[in-house]
């Protein structure tokens, strides 16, 4: 059996998919896999070396952390998150699990200008990995202040840290099933509901209530429209087993390489649960 | 302190955008435009921008004893 997938909207970092016939749990897990479970880089450990800034120490590291790096290669890369952050516990960065990023600045104490330190500026051991975004500022500097650290990027998952996880929204969200009553409707007399919906849904046509076609996905089943029917001619209900998933990542991997990555992780809970049903003896 | 690199409420990126949303408005763009221009859409990230202090270069005036 086949899904009715249809693209809405498309872009580098967001994608919005319709989607039919697929049961809301099996979809929720899916979306729930995407936030927690698919791996990403991120900085996880730095070294400073000098900080003559007014930022603590933690606050820079904090900052690094936050900034996504590119992971579309990584991911075949490096060693997978659980081995990784057994290493870092024990102190051993070793190359087939951190990604060494260092960054040294300085304002001479000669110069009478503020400077600004980017994400851009960090040196990368692997041309893979490096910030999404050039210009986040990382530190300022005033003349006479100096910084100079080394930072250790892993694979990681939503789960253990938010930095980690490679989307900013993944959500899912059911699409309205309008029926308007026209032997109630008083159209085009009141127009009532067509004012109040804040996502203009309804509008007239041939002076009567009617449902814009382009625009129904956009409902968000407030209701607002049924309250202020004063003839309980309009009802909002939602369409079963048909979805709206919209995925927008933080450029560390594409959306489709997120779903993607998501359905394998799931797969491999699931295979694991069945290695582990056939080694208790509970199936063959 | 410093513009922060994320949303606090969604996680997007957003620090990449500060200099040049500052640099806009202070030549006199309506901020809500730019932000718009900015591809800033959901309100969490908006007030972001809007309610933001640069508190670290207030900071920088002071000299560093210790
Ligand atoms: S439920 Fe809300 S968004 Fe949908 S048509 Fe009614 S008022 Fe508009
Ligand atoms: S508010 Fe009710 S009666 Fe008035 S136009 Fe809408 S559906 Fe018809
Ligand atoms: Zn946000």
């Amino acid at each position: 059996m086949y899904l009715e997938i249809r693209i809405l909207e498309k872009s580098s970092n967001r994608v919005k998919l319709y989607l039919k016939d697929i049961p809301l749990h099996v979809l929720n897990s899916i979306r729930r896999t995407m936030i927690a479970d698919v791996p990403t880089m991120a900085i996880d450990t730095v070294v400073f070396t000098v900080n003559s800034t007014i930022f603590y120490d933690e606050y820079i590291a904090h900052r690094l952390g936050l900034i996504p790096l590119t992971s579309e290669a990584a991911l075949e890369k490096y060693k997978p998150p659980e081995e990784c952050r057994e290493a870092s516990e024990r102190g051993l960065f070793t190359e087939d699990c951190f990604v060494k990023l260092d960054l040294e600045g300085e304002n001479p104490p000669s110069s009478n200008s503020i400077i600004t330190l980017y994400s851009g500026d960090l040196r990368t051991s692997d041309p893979d990995v490096k910030p999404v975004y050039d210009k986040i500022p990382i530190a300022i500097l005033s003349p006479g202040q100096m910084i100079s650290f080394e930072a250790y990027a892993r694979l990681g998952r939503g789960r253990e840290h938010a930095k980690w996880s490679p989307v900013s929204v993944a959500a899912h969200k059911f699409i309205a099933d309008i029926s308007i009553d026209n032997e109630k409707c008083r159209a085009p007399d009141c127009t009532d509901c067509i004012n109040v919906c804040p996502r203009n849904i309804l509008i007239i046509d041939n002076d009567r209530v009617k449902v814009s076609s382009d625009r129904i996905f956009d409902c968000s089943l407030c209701k607002v429209c049924e309250e202020a029917c004063k003839y309980r001619a309009i009802k909002i209900n939602w369409r079963k087993d048909e979805y709206i998933l919209l995925v927008e990542t933080t450029g560390a991997l594409s959306p489709k390489r997120v779903l993607l990555e998501a359905i394998k992780v799931l797969e491999s809970k699931l295979d694991s649960l069945v290695e582990s049903l056939k080694m208790e003896g509970i199936t063959k | 302190m410093l513009f922060p690199v994320r949303c606090f409420t969604c996680g997007a990126p957003i620090g990449h955008l500060w200099e040049e949303f500052k640099r806009r408005v202070e030549a006199g763009e309506d901020p809500g435009k730019v932000l718009d221009d900015l591809g800033v859409k959901r309100y969490c990230c908006r007030r972001m921008f809007l309610s933001h202090v640069e508190i670290a270069y207030e900071l920088l005036n002071f000299p560093k004893v210790s």
